[in-house]
């Protein structure tokens, strides 16, 4: 099997041609359906995320019924202790969720391929420094890092994501430094080099492009991890403040009810684990779509 | 071997000292005055200007840094604004409940990660559903997992209690404070099987992800090992699987899986509040949570730097393991 592929050496080409020649060779292969139906759920969710205030049946921070009514045709999810309706509470909850994570990687790849890519071109004692800087960040607990810059700035979303974009970054800055060293020493940089192409020209033109690929697949597989620890710091009371839609916040103000109303504090986990499962398995369609295994 | 050792312990070193500099800095910039919290709304201007110098928050930034790190290694760590006990006391009460149960979780994912590396190494039928449960596993949130934990084991089938430590009205206080060990040294073999039964349900919440993380690293050097030549050789020598996979394969592949599972402290810590919130278990991470609502930032810098060194410890200990079972590895 693996002989009658054409050869494809990893870590070359762009996205555009990587995804292109993989689909294409994919098409005929069954594993592939369930990579692609994962990433268009995750697009779905997307634009669920987009459409929520015209989804949710009622509004999420107003009463809506009786306290602690069970899942009914009428509460699909039931209500919560003060009567509001869990499922619209959910979906706005998801909403905040998807948008952070996506927030918070965007920044984490911006900041940290930025720092890679010019630690990788530049080489020297400003390539040492950065990744010594990028290095002493990798050994810090993230997650509990964060948590005290929330505590130290005060809790509310916007800090939350501070917090988290301050700490999410590193891994990014390795990988792409990492794969910008590699590319360096291709000849297709050689060449432009020679071409008289400039610094920035090269890092932007021919380093960049190549280091996406490895980017955005270890984007992906990321997410996951990043709507579960978010969804940690909004349990801990790190979020946005009390009658706000947020997952995890909604778990913990629920927590009381569990024995009884176990509807209140369950939901809310499920749909976090929902979202998460949705972009691990996406974040692997993806990784088995770039061919990086 | 030596080099390594001093290179790691260097490294190690440095690594808490800007520790030590992002705690100090972040309890400069919040906005929360230590002062006016601890003495409260009413206090005089003459009292909160005492106290001002009395904490030295009116001497340079540089020398209220360098005095801060000499509290640090005297083991003091101001006061806590919630309990006005200092918060290096309130850590020494609390951390053994932590430590006892974060080392409990750390065996349990090492080993749960290890069957799970293993088992899927060889390939079998249904490798396609037991991705998809290894991927639930590692997409369920801690709190959902002791929330249906609590409602399975505790509610339904009894099997298992739901917060603290022990039942034992009178719990053996030393000389340990693991509860596990103390009760075995007092021969009190109620008390420790009372004790194991506290530490499954909150254990298995914490370690489930990091059992995943580690098991899926684990399986995937494990699967190139067992390409490599010399693995062929010991097979054709005419040695069991078992054998050619515990005395050849495994020693080659289980670097990368004891990389992962440091790396897994970080978001374990992460865990270990939310389970000890939802448990009642008396140890940091409920410490933690009591903290946050009222900004009692001491407490959580003192956590933060607890927390932070134990993160860095075990992965410095990692990297020495890796160099100890792998010695190619020159880091």
């Amino acid at each position: 099997m693996a002989t009658a592929e054409p050869y494809l050496p990893p870590s070359v080409g762009t996205l555009r041609t990587r995804v292109v020649f993989k689909v294409r060779r994919r098409r005929r292969s069954s594993a592939a359906i369930g990579d692609r139906v994962a990433i268009g759920l995750l697009v779905a969710i997307t634009m669920m995320a987009f459409a929520t205030p015209l989804l949710a049946p009622y509004k999420p921070n107003l009463i809506a019924g009786d306290a602690f009514a069970r899942p009914s045709m009428h509460f699909l999810l039931g209500t919560d202790e003060v009567g509001r309706d869990i499922l619209s509470r959910v979906l706005f909850g998801l909403r905040t969720s998807w948008f952070a994570s996506l927030e918070v990687i965007a920044s984490g790849v911006t900041i940290g391929g930025g720092i890679g890519l010019v630690a990788g071109t530049a080489g020297g004692w400003i390539d040492d420094v950065l990744m010594r800087i990028t290095d002493i960040f990798l050994a810090l607990p993230g997650p509990i890092l964060a948590i005290a810059v929330v505590a130290a700035l005060g809790p509310s979303l916007q800090h939350t994501l501070i917090a988290v974009a301050i700490v999410w970054w590193p891994f990014y800055s390795r990988i792409v430094r990492g794969e910008v060293k590699a590319l360096a020493a291709r000849p297709h940089v050689e060449a432009a080099r020679l071409a008289g192409a400039g610094r920035v020209r090269l890092a932007l033109r021919h380093l960049l492009p190549g280091a996406i690929p490895a980017t955005v697949v270890t984007a992906s597989l990321d997410v996951g991890n990043l709507v579960l620890t978010l969804a940690i710091l909004s349990f801990l009371g790190l979020g946005a403040p009390s009658p706000a839609p947020e997952l995890g916040a909604m778990v913990a103000r629920g927590l009381n009810y569990l024995l009884q109303e176990w509807w209140v504090p369950i939901m809310p986990g499920l749909a976090v684990m929902f979202l998460a499962f949705v972009a691990n398995l996406a974040g692997d369609g993806i990784r088995d779509l770039l061919g990086m295994a | 071997m030596a080099g390594l050792l001093l290179r790691r312990l260097g490294a190690m070193v440095l690594v808490l000292l800007f520790l030590v500099v992002v705690v100090f800095s972040l309890e400069r910039i919040s906005p929360t005055d230590p002062v006016h919290s601890f003495l409260g709304a009413n206090a005089s201007k003459a009292a909160i200007a005492a106290e001002r110098h009395k904490l030295g928050y009116d001497r340079p930034i540089v020398v209220q840094y360098v005095s801060y790190v000499r509290d640090l290694l005297r083991g003091n760590l101001q006061m806590s604004l919630r309990t006005r006990r200092p918060v290096a006391t309130d850590l020494v009460a609390y951390l053994p409940a932590t430590a006892e149960l974060a080392l409990f979780s750390l065996v349990l994912a090492a080993v749960l990660g290890g069957i799970l590396g293993v088992t899927t190494a060889a390939r079998f039928k249904g490798a396609g559903l037991f991705r998809f449960l290894t991927l639930s596993g590692a997409s369920a949130p801690q709190f959902l997992l002791a929330e249906l934990g609590i409602l399975l084991f505790y509610r339904r089938l009894h099997w298992l209690p739901a917060t603290g430590r022990s039942s034992l009205a009178n719990a053996p206080r030393g000389p340990t404070r693991f509860i596990t060990v103390d009760t075995l040294l007092h021969g009190n073999i109620h008390g420790f099987t009372d004790a194991i039964g506290h530490l499954i349900l909150p254990g298995l919440c914490i370690a489930l992800i990091p059992a995943v993380s580690i098991g899926r690293v684990l399986r995937s050097s494990l699967v190139s090992t067992m390409r490599t030549d010399y693995v062929r050789t010991a097979r054709s020598k005419g040695l069991r699987e078992v054998v050619v996979l515990w005395r050849h394969a495994m020693r080659n592949s289980i670097g990368p899986a004891l990389s992962m599972g440091g790396l897994q402290v970080g978001l374990m810590f992460a865990g270990v509040v939310v389970v000890e919130e939802i448990f009642g278990w008396p140890g940091i991470g409920l410490y933690t949570y009591q903290a946050i609502p009222r900004s009692d930032f001491p407490a959580i810098a003192g956590i933060t730097l607890v927390l932070g060194a134990g993160y860095v410890l075990v992965n410095t200990a990692v990297d020495i393991l890796q160099a100890v079972a792998d010695p190619r590895i020159a880091l």
